[in-house]
């Protein structure tokens, strides 16, 4: 097989194909769409989306979903919310405790998963309403207003004023991902899992424990996003995050992530929350009406996911 | 008779493989046809693009003296030439009667809705054609295989086919199943049905067939009538050498066999009841009884796969608590499950990786360590041989026979003192078979404890020094394997007294 083919072939293939495409379409459509601060601009704008998508990946991977990823935002952010200001918590020890609460809203959902049986669509729906109705409880429906400015620069400011910090967020914990999925134990029985639950469990695994895992990773994701977003606005809206678990879903998915689980990556996720990204500034920059960008992101998925059957079909024909 | 089916020179290649060459085969009208050959000969090639999945090929096929291509499996069903698959796939939640018409329920359809009545009518007359006592209104779900097997025949009949094709029809059923299977058979060839036969039951091939065709690597090596082939010859022609004498005996008095590895008392679930039986170090001890009657379930008892009621499990003497596979391969147990697809291996992971699968536990290092992986393959590189030898491959797409010597790759890797096999050879072609047997001997001999549960007797009399017999959930008996008849053995199975 050449070595076109074999890049061809790979998971992350079409993903990147269409990110050249998009960027190089809104290259010759402005040439300011290449500039450094509209390329930096793009990777910000898909850092939440990125976040998000980096934990639903492990679950997605492991065969289930996770639909309740907005929500988990919304609580994290209203709670960091208030530990950052009437709590008066300093940035450091209030990520520690974003992060905490990710972790115990992505363990009830394992919970649900894995002791009681449902299955991981209903379970998530289920949490997505609840976790929504917490976080409107614990502000009493209000915003939290006036987020000091020391946690705005912890988490998305920029580093010697040029590098933004939700950047390198993202890319560090892209990294951590990355090597958990492809060079741990851990990783190896999540993609089993998703291959073939039963055989896994055969083979001596704690199959409940590792989609656990899964699933708590998935709250971390949710929960940093949460953070960089409350960081970003400087206000903690109980409605925020709405409709981001269909985004990080796409991108999950435009990344190569087969929701019939097994297979996947952390690169193509990150492509695809990019690609993402890369579409919605192009429009933008054009003066696109945000309407028909909901189209274009639209057609891109199925774009991308008919590319991936074309390519399934060339590989089994190796 | 007239041909019903004429292949000339068809040839297949999936890229720069050559899957089939230059086949010609006749398929004589009111006969029955058996294909045979090792897995990959290119036996289900040939099915492909006699039922329409394969459209691209280069030849002719001709259908009652009439030139066709089909392009969809839909084109072949119309033709009349339908398929009663290896894998017999139903819905679970529909009932017989509309399992049998799926897909063809228009002559019963009226201005857009379903005459039931009538529906029911012609598929209850087909169940009785082939004498099931099952109607159309029972839910699918409940059904054995071997019922579902009658269903799939039902619905060719259903379409009206011409010609049917039974890939391994008697791999999953009982031996009164097969029975059955066979009655039909004969009463379908009766009323002028085709039927193309694919089995490596060599016995049953000898004993239903007109005609017999042998595919190795491809290209058919000459069709046999009735009676022409003996049993060796056909062997030699699949494998193209000559085999060791696969189903010779191994009396039972081989040698001493050490101290009890493996020591069940009074094991009990909802499915069978109190069943006793030690195994030694260097024995095999062999489980016979029919489909259902709880050998499967006793063995997954003992591997911690399914919940134990009653009863003790002592490993070298010493009782044990096992209560998940994890706490039998702490114990060095290890089971090869019958269903390899199911329960063998992981879809998605490659030869290496499904190896080591269950190594990553013990081991003290949480990382993946590629090197180790692929030493862990190279350990059993030599006695299995596996083709492609390749520890990047999928193990999804290897042939059986490989998928099951991975899988046994896999649990000798775990370094198991006690080893239980669940249909160790089913659905494999009859080289891979021997070698699985020698290997199976040859572990025994290196000290291991084995377990072998098996539908076939004569692979359990070849096989064991002793042998088990279950009926609907008990041991009837345990026999020495000195001298013993497949009727023995049968009659335990099917409830005898001792």
């Amino acid at each position: 097989m050449s070595r076109m083919r074999r890049v061809l072939l790979r998971r992350e293939a079409p993903t990147l194909l269409a990110l050249v495409v998009v960027v190089l379409v809104f290259a010759v459509l402005d040439s300011m769409y290449l500039s450094p601060d509209n390329l930096i601009d793009i990777v910000e704008q898909a850092t939440i989306n990125g976040l998000l998508a980096l934990g639903i990946t492990f679950v997605i991977i492991t065969g289930g979903i996770d639909l309740s990823v907005g929500s988990t935002m919304a609580i994290v952010i209203v709670v960091v919310g208030q530990l950052t200001t009437e709590g008066g918590l300093l940035p450091f020890p209030a990520v520690l405790a974003g992060v905490g609460l990710g972790l115990v809203m992505g363990a009830v959902n394992g919970g649900l998963v894995t002791r009681f049986g449902l299955q991981p669509f209903i379970a998530t729906l289920a949490t997505m309403s609840v976790f929504r109705g917490i976080a409107y409880i614990v502000t009493g429906g209000w915003p939290v207003l006036n987020v000091p400015e020391s946690f705005r620069r912890f988490m998305d400011g920029d580093i010697f004023g040029v590098v933004p910090i939700a950047i390198v967020i993202l890319l560090v914990a892209a990294l951590l991902a990355h090597l958990v999925l492809t060079k741990t134990r851990t990783g190896v029985y999540i993609f089993a899992i998703g291959g073939n639950a039963e055989a896994t469990r055969l083979s001596g695994v704690n199959v409940s424990k590792n989609k656990m895992i899964a699933y708590m990773l998935c709250g971390v994701g949710a929960a940093l996003a949460g953070m960089v977003l409350l960081a970003r606005l400087g206000t903690g809206e109980p409605t925020a995050g709405q409709g981001h678990e269909l985004n990080a879903i796409a991108a999950a998915a435009l990344g190569g992530t087969s929701l019939a689980g097994g297979k996947g990556s952390i690169v193509g996720t990150l492509l695809g929350a990019v690609l993402l990204s890369a579409l919605r500034v192009g429009l933008v920059v054009q003066g696109v009406d945000a309407f028909w960008q909901f189209i274009a992101t639209g057609a891109i998925i199925a774009f991308a996911a008919y590319f991936e059957i074309v390519r399934d079909r060339l590989n089994v024909r190796r | 008779m007239g041909d019903a089916l004429r292949l000339q020179s068809i040839s297949k290649s999936f890229g720069s493989t050559l899957a089939l060459r230059d086949v010609d085969i006749t398929v004589q009208a009111g006969t029955l046809h058996s294909l045979i050959g090792e897995n990959g000969a290119g036996k289900s090639t040939l099915l492909n693009i006699v039922h329409g999945l394969y459209a691209d090929y280069d030849g002719q096929v001709e259908l009652f003296g009439v030139p066709v291509h089909f392009k969809t499996p839909f084109d072949a069903i119309r033709a009349g030439i339908s398929k009663v698959h290896q894998e017999i796939q139903i819905v679970p939640e529909l009932t017989v009667g509309h399992n049998i018409a799926l897909g063809s329920e228009g002559e019963h359809t009226a201005h857009g809705l379903l005459n039931r009545t009538a529906l029911y009518g012609k598929t209850d007359e087909i169940l009785e054609r082939l004498r099931c006592t099952f109607r159309s209104s029972a839910k699918a779900s409940g059904l054995t295989v071997g019922q579902i097997q009658m269903v799939a025949i039902a619905k060719s009949l259903y379409r009206e086919s011409k010609i049917i094709s039974l890939d391994e029809p008697t791999a999953s059923l009982s031996d009164r199943e097969t029975q059955i299977l066979f009655g039909v058979i004969q009463t379908l060839l009766e009323s002028g049905m085709t039927i193309i036969y694919v089995s490596h039951r060599l016995d049953e091939v000898m004993a239903l067939s007109d005609r017999i065709s042998i595919l190795r690597d491809g290209v058919v090596m000459g069709t046999w009538r009735r009676g022409e082939l003996e049993r060796s010859v056909m062997i030699e022609k699949m494998v193209g050498r000559e085999l060791e004498a696969v189903f010779e005996r191994r009396p039972a008095a081989d040698g001493e066999h050490g101290s009890v590895a493996l020591s069940v008392k009074g094991l009990s679930s909802e499915s069978f009841d109190d069943i006793d039986f030690d195994v030694r170090k260097g024995e095999i001890l062999g489980f016979a009884g029919l489909v259902g009657s709880g050998r499967t379930e006793v063995v997954e008892t003992v591997f911690g796969v399914r919940h134990r009621a009653a009863g003790e499990i002592a490993v070298n003497g010493t009782p044990v608590s096992i209560k998940s596979p994890a706490d039998a391969m702490e114990h060095g147990i290890a089971l090869i499950p019958e269903d390899r697809k199911r329960a063998g291996f992981v879809q998605n992971l490659d030869n290496k990786m499904n190896m080591f699968l269950p190594l990553f536990r013990k081991r003290r290092s949480y990382l993946v360590r590629d090197k180790v992986i692929r030493a862990n393959y190279s350990r059993y590189r030599q006695l299995l041989r596996i083709n492609p030898d390749d520890p990047d491959y999928l193990t999804a797409e290897l042939s059986g026979g490989n998928q099951q010597k991975v899988i046994v790759a896999k649990w000798l890797g775990t370094d198991a003192d006690i080893l239980i096999l669940d249909e160790p050879t089913k659905g494999i072609d009859i080289g891979a078979k021997s070698e699985m047997y020698a290997l199976i001997r040859s572990l025994a001999r290196g000290g291991k404890a084995i377990v072998v549960v098996s539908s076939e007797l004569p692979e359990l009399l070849a096989l064991s020094h002793r042998i088990l017999v279950m009926h609907e959930g008990r041991k009837t008996v345990e026999l020495i394997n000195d001298d013993l008849d497949e009727q023995t053995v049968l009659h335990y199975a099917m409830g005898g007294l001792s």
